[in-house]
């Protein structure tokens, strides 16, 4: 039997500091559905979607229960559906959206990711219908997210396709303006999207995968917040210096690693599908302790947005990754820290005190695994200020190889410290303010590319 | 094969006691297989199998520990073993468990959990307790291959630490293996 310290270590993670794995996502390959009509495609979809998830749920939750860790979350992506639908007019992806939608609910998953098209060099008439149908298709389904990846480090930044997010934005909350815009919480813009990232929204199973694979993210920040919060207690604040956090942040990271691959893999071994990666992202929800946000003030800023804050940021991506990646076979996804606003209480507080700004955000992005994420702003911005957003952090992607992501939430009928609430895992948070509105129209008018940045030269 | 003893041995701890019991056994040509030690309250205790050609006696090893010098008598017990042990690793069962137990120190803390797994059938594989100063740790690894359901079974679990005051956890032996032998695959973790 193993030492009593570590026995007695592993079971506070599971009991005191709610050691989960946030989700398994099955990843399905769709390519193999086109047929002849958009009807018959998705006939198929339903079909194949029905085939290989039907029992999916259930298999993870028996898993779950005999080893004792909760699995929060279990979803499916599919294969970007402007591949599977290319040559659809705006409608028939609009039925395609709703198969994908009916799949979901029929395999008892709350959400299924892959309304998706990969355009950073170029549209297809195809790709500008699927973008034309995406409001539509988000406004009628419960259960579908979308993406549109624009940019990439080898090819560049569709600025056309970045005009048109900044209006399919607009759209999608004017369509769900009800509900706050919730519609624009379910889109996502990418720079350098990952065909194996677990997490939603952006979720997709890349054209390069198997034809089903199960990936894993590893449980949330509250596990690295409690453990580092009783190490502070233990050994004293004036014993530790900061390298000795950053090490204990990969000795957590390590367990939790572990133990997420363990069930993944386990699941994967029942269902006889191929296991894919481990996403080692700390995914934060909006529950009181399960903060990123809180990780960095007990690293000692008192509010996030503070002076030091991307610093700590940088420090926990890393310790995240070095940790994760020695204790996994295969890692893969996006894999740090994420910070979206809404889903982290403790960011929303900062973005309520005016601490958090969209531009100390941004910087903070630069060194997070995804981008700004679960933005609220206020709904009167114009298509093109989004566009501007959307471009400078597809360009913090682009420029330093990695995947940066953007998803704002013009809130209709709202202004700067307002709340908005979508409850559950959206959460809620005052909507921050935008600087320099309406200022940067005619730059992203221009259209075209941005050239893919040089690859060497990198002093 | 030849004879198969099975050798218990305690002793006031000191430097040099583990030579001293395993010359004895090499001077006589034992082959140790598998061996348990531990220091407990400043007691060494091991617990050994060895293989002997058949003329070796459990009095030939009585006389020759008798010789080991120690501030306490090196009490042993030695049995011949009615079966062979089989050399070869064996693999715990698939259901192997880890329950945890904590709480204020109180006499018979271990005898409720001895009981409660006698009660369902349940047979325990290892054992560890600690306490220190009034808190009582209680780690038993045990084999659930036999219980009728899971849910049933923690949900009993969880009345008896209402009812006793103890802290009980019920968590599978892999989640403990991943997340702390660092060299061994999860694959191999899963196989077992």
């Amino acid at each position: 039997m193993l030492r009593s310290d570590q026995i007695m270590a592993t079971v506070e993670m599971v009991q005191k500091e709610n050691l989960d794995v946030r989700t398994v996502t099955m990843g399905i390959n769709l390519l193999d559905c086109r047929r002849g009509t958009a009807k018959n495609t998705c006939r198929c979809v339903e079909d194949k979607i029905a085939g290989y998830a039907s029992n999916f749920v259930e298999e993870c939750d028996l898993v779950a229960m005999r080893y004792g860790i909760p699995v929060v979350n279990k979803r499916i992506s599919v294969t970007p559906a402007a591949f599977v639908g290319a040559g659809f007019d705006s409608d028939e992806f609009v039925l395609l959206a709703k198969s994908l939608d009916k799949a979901a609910a029929k395999a008892g998953v709350d959400i299924l990711g892959g309304y998706t098209a990969h355009v950073e060099k170029g549209m297809t008439e195809s790709d500008l219908a699927f973008i034309k149908s995406i409001p539509e298709a988000l406004a009628v389904t419960e259960r579908l997210c979308s993406s549109i990846n624009v940019g990439s480090s080898t090819k560049g930044i569709n600025m056309d396709a970045v005009a048109m997010v900044g209006r399919t934005i607009k759209e999608l909350a004017l369509q769900t303006a009800d509900s706050g815009g919730f519609g624009a919480a379910k889109f996502v813009v990418f720079c350098n999207q990952p065909g194996d990232n677990p997490f939603m929204a952006g979720a997709i199973h890349g054209v390069e995968e198997a034809d089903v694979v199960l990936n894993v993210g590893v449980s949330g920040p509250g596990v690295i917040a409690q453990s580092l919060k009783k190490t502070i207690e233990k050994k004293g604040r004036e014993n530790l210096k900061i390298d000795d956090i950053a090490e204990e942040i990969k000795q957590i990271t390590f367990r939790v690693t572990r133990c997420g691959e363990l069930i993944g893999r386990q699941v994967s071994k029942k269902l006889g599908v191929e296991f894919g990666v481990v996403d080692l992202s700390l995914a934060p929800t909006p529950k009181i302790g399960d903060s990123v946000g809180e990780i960095l003030q007990i690293l000692g800023v008192d509010d996030v947005g503070a002076p030091g804050s991307t610093a700590i940021i940088a420090l926990l991506n890393d310790a995240v990754k070095k940790g994760g990646i020695f204790a996994s076979k295969a890692v893969g996804g996006l894999s740090g820290a994420f910070i979206p606003v809404m889903e982290d209480a403790v960011l929303a507080d900062a973005v309520g005190k005016g601490a958090l700004t969209m531009e100390k955000l941004e910087a903070m992005t630069c060194v997070c695994s995804v981008g700004l994420d679960m933005v609220p702003i206020p709904g009167e911005v114009d298509a093109e200020t989004i566009s501007a957003i959307i471009v400078d952090e597809m360009a913090i992607g682009m420029i330093n190889n990695k995947t940066t992501a953007a998803r704002i939430i013009p809130v209709p009928g709202k202004g700067v410290g307002e709340v908005v609430s979508f409850g559950g895992l959206f959460g809620e948070s005052p909507i921050m303010e935008v600087r320099n509105v309406n200022k940067s129209g005619r730059f992203i008018s221009w259209g075209g590319r941005i050239p893919a940045p040089i690859h060497s030269f990198k002093n | 094969m030849g004879k198969q003893l099975v050798i218990s041995v305690m002793s006031k701890d000191r430097p040099g006691i583990i030579a001293d019991i395993t010359t004895v056994i090499y001077d006589l040509g034992g082959d140790l297989a598998d061996l348990n030690q531990s220091v407990l309250g400043g007691y060494f205790t091991m617990l050994l199998i060895a293989e002997f050609d058949e003329k070796i006696t459990p009095e030939d090893l009585f006389a020759g520990f008798s010789h080991i010098k120690s501030k306490t008598k090196l009490e042993a017990i030695i049995k011949e073993m009615t079966v062979n042990f089989e050399v070869e690793r064996s693999h715990l069962p698939e259901e192997t468990y880890i329950v945890t137990g904590q709480g204020d120190n109180r006499k018979g803390l271990v005898k409720i959990l001895g009981d409660f797994f006698y009660c369902h059938n349940i047979n325990v594989l290892d054992l560890v307790t600690t306490r220190e100063s009034e808190k009582y740790t209680m780690i038993f690894q045990v084999d659930l291959t036999h219980i009728a359901s899971l849910d049933v079974f923690r949900d009993e679990l969880s009345i008896l630490g209402e009812e006793e005051k103890l802290n009980l956890f019920l968590q599978h032996n892999d989640i403990f293996m991943a997340t702390n032998e660092v060299g061994t695959q999860l694959e191999t973790i899963l196989a077992d």
